[in-house]
């Protein structure tokens, strides 16, 4: 080569350097051909079938391999057979959306040390180093805060509210339910707490638990259920006893389109598990792919968005959405 | 001894089977025998493994302790609150281990002094201790064990592939096997599960021997809770639900009878292992968890079942040689009243529930 | 003789359920209302039914763990059932119910009573093997109510006379059962079979053939239970019926059918749901904090296990004797 040929490469080369960090998109694409497992935290339970399509949905657009594995049992050691078995079968990323905050810490440390990724998507775990990032659905304090105000809005901002959670040892419940309580302590003097009561996420124990908060508050005015198994036990007992309580909380718009569109339920929220499958897989990839790494401020492109990391790697996808009779119909056929 | 030597057939086959399973899925699928799938392996069966060893004892002399899984959690609740308390995991260990030990000698002294059913029993001390350890814990899990501790949870014995637990894990089978099958309290179990009036009329201390092993079962719970701990990094009240069933599954599998009297260490050692070899085979070969529910019910059936068929062709086999039988109309009953000698396959009744 | 020997048995319990709703009622007064009774019956309903069946088992000296995993099955296949056509008759409900439950049934029997394998062991295992082709069949598909017939929901929350439908309809169960088992042939030869199956053999009862009967009828029982579910929740998943094996013995148990067998009646099992579930209410409404009730509600089961069998040794003996009379 002349040194005039390579001075100009050199000149094109700086100048689509220039060029290609003013315009980079913020991750580059992920490499194709990647296999990423899918880990729910149970895969028997129908908000995971829909997390797991956006996951599908993106490897799809990706090119990767991802299998969808899991326990039948929502708990921690149970989920850890499986994170072994992406380790044994040299699985580039995980996807995993933790049963259990502290339990999967020791083997989530072995997937590091192998070079996995691992993204945590949906529930998080408590050790923050042990995964690359996090795709939850918003923080904390807006999701309790957000129940707080629809449960406000129907019982005209005073009277005894009660919650009806899931396991008492779940920790994006807790999580919630201190941020409803700081809610209330900051917005609504006129409304107090009754108290929690654990459902664990079974249809049994959480209808008992509703008759329950019945029996001892006979002048509750509404309760607020942060899970779909909770929800939909509230209303499914408020319709077949006639009670007068509001309710409201997170449920799937597919389980609770009938209570909404008979007006036992007049708003409640979720945000998509199909997007937060989606959004994970794609931060799996490009952490595989040597793209994505735990720092404020990186941007994470899934798709068609663009996603901000925040603090501790955690990326917040939105505010939940809120479901009423007018877009219940639309969201029922969706998740 | 007729059904000791065929048990002993049994716990021969099964430890054969495990070393089939071992050599078919190394060499059908590389990844199985990586040392460290095996690793992973070992501490998943290690708490099922430590209670497994008493509850055989417990079946032998024809008793069963449904309370295992309660009493391990909470024995990992109290080890929590004890990290916490005094800052001393020493400490705490001791603590979690008398915990089980405490538990264990509650169930004894319910079943020996007032001679209640110990499955009875043990429903309700499940509740009991589990509902303890909402009240330890709340709703907080303990989850700040210093890593000294949780890594002996997962890295390896220097230089070889094996998890730490499986030094207590050895340590106990050789130490429940010497008991059982070498010294006079061993003797004494076969001899209670075999007929317990004639073991009190021979002189053994009946209550006594029952009451210690309620001990040590709940004693090897602590222990097996301690290493749950150190497995999961941390305690929390809604630990090993359901592993209950998985023990007792793991040592009828192993060919102690339900019915008492007969058993042996190996077999469940056997058990456990080709238990936690074949799930993990299963999945690599891309089973799913349902699938593998399906055939943990299955290995259960076809190890109480399959001993049974043999006997019954092995009865039609000695009848058609012999004089026909005498019994007029009446077909003798599976392995009731005709056969004291062999209780191991008569198996009608749950054994411990005598009145 | 006999009736009043039956009637001791139940009669302590039965005492403590009142005492207790008593005390409830006067320390809590939005009990009084009647919400709380009629929630603690219809919550009773399911268990106390299953029970029913158990009880037979279990005063023939043997077990059904496999309950559970059949009636979450049932409801599973009724309501796919139905989401897949459209709706579904009682008449096809039922008969997918019983058909399901009695070939659990059969299989455990013949098991059992014809290959002389332990109950409890097989029972676990056809309770993992059933659960894992339940899970199977439902991985991720949920049944909403509006899948469902609407007499599903009628029926689950419909009162007769002011009780749950379902409660009453376990209660009638419970005492024609207890009729079954005082004034027939078949139920006379349970209690032979359960004080002593040695005996019971030698005087020409076919245990046996009793044996499977018993197990076939708590398969049913128990394929029914998962429609009692189904209009209970109107709502069918995986997780449908997890668990509540164990609470059908204790409920069992409680109501006097002593795991040593030979005694008790499904009259008291029921009691012994219903207890269960006051027990678990009253805890509730007396305040005491969530993290407690588990621990207390277990206490109180080994209390009762311990009084049961008090209760047991002396209604034993003179069950035993009455029974040993040829008829």
């Amino acid at each position: 080569m002349t040194s005039i040929t390579k001075k100009v490469m050199a000149v094109a080369a700086g100048a689509a350097v220039i060029v290609g960090l003013a315009v980079a998109p913020a991750t580059a694409a992920p490499k194709s051909g990647l296999k990423i497992a899918i880990i729910p935290k149970a895969i028997n339970n129908g908000y995971f079938t829909a997390w797991n399509k956006g996951a599908q949905k993106a490897c799809k657009e990706i090119k990767a391999t991802c299998k969808y594995i899991g326990p039948t049992q929502a708990t921690g050691p149970a989920q850890v057979a499986f994170i072994n078995q992406a380790i044994q079968q040299g699985y580039n990323a995980i996807v995993l959306s933790a049963a259990d905050q502290n339990a999967l810490a020791p083997t989530l440390k072995k997937a590091k040390a192998k070079g996995i990724c691992v993204v945590t998507s949906d529930a998080d775990v408590a050790d923050t180093k042990t995964r690359t990032v996090a795709v939850l659905p918003a923080s904390s304090d807006r999701i309790g805060a957000a129940e707080v105000d629809w449960i406000a809005q129907e019982i005209g901002g005073k009277g005894k509210v009660a919650i009806l959670s899931a396991a008492a040892t779940a920790a994006n419940q807790n999580a919630w339910i201190e941020a409803m309580k700081k809610q209330l302590a900051a917005k609504y003097p006129n409304i107090s707490l009754a108290g929690v009561y654990y459902g664990d996420d079974d249809a049994t124990k959480s209808a008992q638990q509703y008759n329950q908060i019945l029996t001892e508050h006979p002048d509750i005015a509404g309760i607020i259920s942060p899970t779909t198994v909770g929800i939909l036990a509230a209303a499914q007992e408020k319709k077949s006893k006639g009670s007068k309580v509001a309710i409201t909380g997170l449920g799937l718009p597919s389980q609770m389109k009938d209570y909404v569109l008979d007006g036992t339920i007049s708003k409640f929220g979720l945000w998509n598990p199909i997007d937060l499958g989606y959004v994970g897989t794609y931060a799996a990839a490009e952490c595989a792919s040597g793209n994505l790494k735990q720092a404020t401020g990186t941007k994470l492109k899934a798709g068609t968005k663009t996603y901000v990391e925040g603090p501790n790697g955690v990326i917040y996808l939105g505010d939940p959405f809120t479901f009423t009779k007018g877009n219940i119909v639309t969201f029922a056929k969706i998740y | 001894m007729k059904s000791g030597g065929f048990r002993l057939g049994w716990d021969k086959g099964i430890i054969l089977l495990l070393v089939l399973l071992i050599l078919f899925g190394g060499m059908s699928n590389e990844l199985f025998l990586a040392g460290d799938n095996i690793n992973f392996i070992i501490g998943d069966v290690s708490e099922v493994m430590l209670i497994a060893f008493p509850m055989a004892l417990l079946i032998i002399v024809k008793e069963i302790d449904l309370s295992v899984a309660s009493n391990l959690t909470l024995s990992s609740a109290v080890i929590g609150i004890a990290w916490h308390g005094t800052g001393s995991m020493w400490i705490a260990v001791i603590a979690g281990l008398l915990t089980g030990s405490l538990c264990g000698l509650v169930n004894g002294l319910l079943v020996t002094r007032l001679g209640l059913s110990s499955l009875a029993v043990t429903i309700g001390t499940l509740a009991l201790y589990r509902g303890l350890c909402y009240v330890l814990l709340g709703d907080t899990p303990v989850a700040d064990y210093p890593t000294e501790w949780t890594d002996l949870g997962y890295q390896p014995i220097p230089g070889t592939f094996l998890p730490w637990v499986v030094v207590p894990m050895v340590i106990a089978a050789l130490a429940f096997w010497y008991v059982l099958h070498g010294t006079r309290l061993g003797r004494w179990l076969f001899a209670i599960g075999q007929g317990d009036e004639a073991a009190v009329f021979s002189g053994i201390p009946l209550k006594r021997v029952k009451l210690s092993l309620f001990v040590l079962t709940g004693f090897m719970c602590g222990l097996a809770g301690l290493a749950y701990t150190i497995r999961f990094a941390s305690s929390s009240p809604d630990g090993a639900l359901g592993f209950e069933l998985l023990v007792i599954a793991a040592v009828l599998f192993g060919g102690v009878a339900i019915a008492g009297g007969v058993g042996t260490i190996w077999g469940v050692v056997a058990a456990v292992l080709i238990w936690g070899f074949s799930r993990s085979y299963l999945q690599l070969a891309g089973w799913d968890a349902n699938a593998l529910v399906i055939v943990s019910g299955l290995l259960l059936l076809v190890s109480v079942a399959v001993p049974r068929i043999l006997s019954k062709i092995r009865e039609s086999l000695a009848h058609r040689t012999s004089r026909p039988s005498s019994r007029g109309g009446v077909t003798p009953p599976p392995g009731g009243a005709t056969e004291p000698l062999s209780p191991a396959v008569a198996g009608q009744d749950q054994g411990s529930h005598r009145g | 003789m006999m009736a009043k020997v039956m009637r001791i048995r139940e009669l302590p319990i039965f005492v403590a359920l009142l005492l207790l709703l008593l005390l409830t009622g006067i320390l809590n007064p939005a009990f009084r209302t009647g919400d709380g009774l009629t929630a603690i019956l219809i919550e009773s309903a399911l268990i106390g039914f299953l029970a029913v069946g158990q009880s037979n088992l279990i005063i023939m000296r043997h077990i059904d763990l496999s309950v559970s995993s059949t009636a979450g099955l049932v409801s599973f296949l009724v309501g796919s059932y139905s989401m897949n056509h459209g709706g579904v008759t009682g008449g096809v409900a039922i008969l997918i119910a019983i058909g399901v439950g009695a070939t659990v049934g059969i299989v455990n029997g013949a098991l059992v009573a014809y290959l002389g394998l332990p109950s409890l062991v097989v029972t676990i295992a056809t309770l993992y093997i059933v659960r894992g082709i339940f899970n199977y069949l439902a991985a991720g598909i949920t049944v909403t109510a509006d899948q469902l017939p609407p007499y599903f929901s009628w029926i689950g929350s419909g009162e007769i006379l002011g009780i749950p439908d379902l409660f009453v309809f376990a209660a009638l169960a419970a005492a024609i059962m207890t009729l079954v088992l005082r004034y027939t042939r078949w139920g006379r030869d349970l209690y032979s079979i359960g004080s002593n199956p040695q005996a019971a053999r030698r005087v020409g009862i076919p245990v046996p053939h009793r044996e499977f009967a018993a197990f076939v009828l708590n398969g049913s029982i128990a394929g029914i239970a998962g429609l009692m579910l189904l209009s209970r929740f109107s709502f069918a998943d995986a997780t449908a019926g997890l668990g509540i094996e164990l609470y059908v013995v204790a409920a069992c148990v409680i109501g006097g059918v002593a795991i040593a067998g030979g005694v008790g009646t499904p009259a008291g099992a029921l009691i012994g749901a219903v207890l269960l579930q006051t027990i678990a209410f009253a805890l509730g409404a007396l305040g005491v904090s969530q993290f407690w009730q588990q621990a207390v509600a277990g206490a109180l089961l080994v209390a009762a296990i311990a009084f049961d069998r008090i209760v047991a040794m002396r209604s034993t003996r003179h069950a035993t004797r009455l029974v040993e009379v040829p008829v």
